[in-house]
């Protein structure tokens, strides 16, 4: 593996490219389009062996992106909030008709009022969608998790939605591992499964009647719950062919004895290592939960990792309305009944809103003291 | 040249068809099937082409066939295309079939897409003039002063001219059609399956239903929107632009009459199509 000094977007394309993908189909928004202007790139100085099809809209680049997978070809595509909310109606077509698209998200804040600050709005939009859903931390969890993505999503017949977050990671420089071309098609044999084939002619997506369709939706539900098993054995394999360390469906950082645990997705995990090293400096019990996979949500796991703290402060960068925040929704369903922890949500950081470290220790104060009301989530920065 | 005698026996599509009888739109499936031939991948976008060509576990359709969403069917096509350069699969037609609405309305924006990029596709617009799978109300392709589910006394305004806006786009091929005139039909599909960008090609294809007429008389009533002048079968061959059949010129109102769509027009307003017929045709004083 070779280190290079690259931004998130140029990790997410690089990625990409690793995992010779062959049907590109994009519409640009920012702050994802860096990505495709690199791969459109690699196609026209004969790197990459793609087609890239430069559609009029979001909806159509996801669209064309299906129509290549149903096609037999493996196909890519990035994009963030409107895209991504306009893209809706074809995401979750996708993922009915078990096609396996990897789509990088530069996750961005959804209008109204309008915003081009990162958050994770547009990812949870897509909560009930039937995609895989991998947070990113770093630019190297960018790379490392969109190959991984590939190899998930052809051996689970679902696409898998590579999040990471606009700016903060899609225009930040950081070293970045990549691994070798040669071991990297290796690690993603490509298995044709054309839905659409010429030789062997059948119907797509026919009219399915009250006797078939809940069978359909089981058997996609399946699918998903069956990546709880393998998103962390590909983490595994990908470690030990690569060297690398990605983590699971979560990584648990500092939690030995952990008494609180402040558990994060995305950028916002970065921040709060800094802040439970130092607090642990202080000689504070406290550790972290990243959360890679939300998509499916690893219950079972978090509950392992949670079971024994008293406090758990849950950051989330989104916000369902009439709800709170989306993982802290997760989490206390996950812990239903199974102790009486405090679960302090926190909605932090929207629309680019300050997240630094000493806003998340103050949350992290907020939810040890009385006032903490742990039925609701608490709207941090206000 | 089309010679009936040579087309192939066997059906790609129409049979076991869940259609209603005197469908014009399975007749339309039927036609262009002859001469796509098998090494065809269709994508429908909804409407009623697209249930009745596969149901459950069942299709009627002999080629890979796919259901897609309403607006997008020439960019599921695009990508269809990609898969098969990238894989080396070659003399294969790339279908898109949409209806009025998923052609001219709701899929409009996916369709001027991959008709300005010259995709290497056919698409076809199955025209019955009004949303049918809804249960037939008004959209840009209804007629003026056709009454719809939704508009009891004639809708007030001209249709849009679909042929005119598909033409602007300089694609390869572009093709009015009638499924009362076979042989000039499959003659086009045959000529948009050899160029290599792409083709438009845009069929009237009467709804029983819709247009108020009797099952068996589809066909028929398709063949008095030529003869009147109404549906001018055209094309436009890399720039080119022909008429491929030469009409008889009978009275607008009898295929207006035909049809209890048009129960609302007066003879006035009958009078005044057929002189802007006569206009356009060159036979007016």
């Amino acid at each position: 593996m070779n280190k290079v000094l690259i931004t998130g977007s140029e990790a997410a394309a690089l990625g990409a490219k690793l995992a010779n993908i062959e049907v590109l189909g994009y519409y640009p928004i920012t702050p994802a389009f860096p990505a495709m202007e690199r791969l459109s790139k690699y196609i026209e100085d004969g790197e990459l062996n793609c087609k890239f099809i430069r559609v009029e809209s979001d909806h159509s680049a996801l669209a064309a992106v299906l129509g290549a997978s149903l096609a037999g070809a493996r196909s890519y595509t990035v994009t963030n909030s409107q895209g991504l909310l306009l893209m809706t109606e074809v995401a979750y077509h996708a993922a009915g008709l078990r096609q396996p698209i990897v789509m990088g998200v530069a996750n961005r804040a959804l209008s109204a009022p309008h915003s081009r600050f990162p958050e994770h709005g547009d990812a949870i939009s897509q909560a009930a969608s039937g995609w895989i859903q991998l947070f990113c931390e770093n630019n190297q969890d960018i790379m490392d998790n969109t190959i991984q993505a590939f190899r998930i999503a052809e051996e689970l017949r679902t696409p898998v939605m590579v999040n990471y977050e606009g700016y903060i990671q899609s225009h930040t420089l950081e070293e970045v591992f990549v691994p070798d071309q040669e071991k990297v098609t290796a690690f993603l044999p490509l298995n044709r499964q054309p839905a659409l084939d010429i030789n062997n002619p059948r119907g797509v997506n026919t009219v399915t009647g009250p006797e078939f369709y809940t069978d359909y939706k089981y058997k996609q539900n399946e699918a998903v719950l069956q990546a709880l098993t393998l998103i962390p054995s590909v983490a595994a394999e990908y470690n030990k062919e690569f060297g690398g360390k990605s983590c699971g469906l979560l990584e648990s950082y500092r939690m030995e004895d952990a008494e609180h645990a402040i558990v994060a997705m995305g950028s916002i995990v970065s921040t709060s290592r800094l802040l439970v090293d130092e607090l642990r400096k202080q000689g504070k019990k406290i550790g972290l939960v990243k959360v890679k996979a939300w998509r499916p949500f690893p219950a079972k796991e978090i509950f392992e990792l949670l079971h024994n703290v008293r406090y758990v402060t849950v950051l989330d960068k989104n916000i369902v309305f009439g709800v709170g925040g989306a993982l802290a929704s997760d989490i206390k369903a996950a812990l239903y009944g199974k102790g009486n922890m405090v679960i302090n949500g926190v909605i932090i950081g929207l629309g680019g809103g300050k997240c630094g470290v000493s806003e998340i220790k103050e949350t992290v104060d907020h939810t040890e003291s009385s006032d903490s009301d742990k039925n609701r989530s608490e709207w941090f920065g206000l | 040249m089309i010679d009936f005698k040579n087309l192939p026996k066997e059906e790609l599509f129409g049979q076991g068809n869940v259609g209603c009888k005197g469908c014009g739109a399975a007749i339309a499936g039927r036609q262009a099937m002859k001469v796509l031939g098998e090494r065809t991948i269709i994508t429908i976008p909804a409407s009623c082409m697209a249930t009745l060509g596969g149901n459950n576990t069942k299709t009627t359709w002999r080629v890979p066939f796919y259901h897609t969403l309403f607006e997008c069917a020439p960019a599921i096509s695009s990508g269809i295309r990609a898969a098969l350069d990238i894989q080396g699969i070659k003399d294969v037609n790339v279908v898109s079939w949409g209806g009025d609405a998923g052609s001219a309305d709701i899929g409009f924006q996916s369709l001027t897409g991959a008709a300005e990029r010259q995709e290497h596709m056919i698409h076809v617009l199955y025209d019955n003039e009004m949303y049918m799978n809804t249960g037939g109300q008004q959209g840009s392709q209804t007629p003026q002063y056709a009454c719809t589910s939704n508009c009891g006394c004639g809708k007030g305004i001209h249709k849009k001219n679909m042929l005119a806006i598909m033409e602007a786009h300089g694609i390869d091929y572009v093709a009015s059609a009638n499924i009362a005139y076979p042989e000039d039909l499959m003659a086009k599909f045959k000529k948009a399956a050899s160029k290599k960008g792409f083709s438009y090609i845009h069929i009237l294809a009467p709804c029983h239903r819709g247009w108020g007429i009797k099952p068996e008389e589809t066909i028929e009533v398709a063949r008095k929107a030529v003869e009147s002048g109404l549906w001018e079968l055209y094309e436009v061959d890399e720039g080119k632009r022909t008429r491929t059949y030469e009409p008889s010129f009978i009275p607008v109102s009898d295929y207006l009459k035909a049809q209890s769509r048009f129960k609302t027009m007066s003879e006035a307003q009958m009078a005044e199509l057929q002189k802007s017929v006569d206009l356009y045709y060159g036979r007016g004083e």
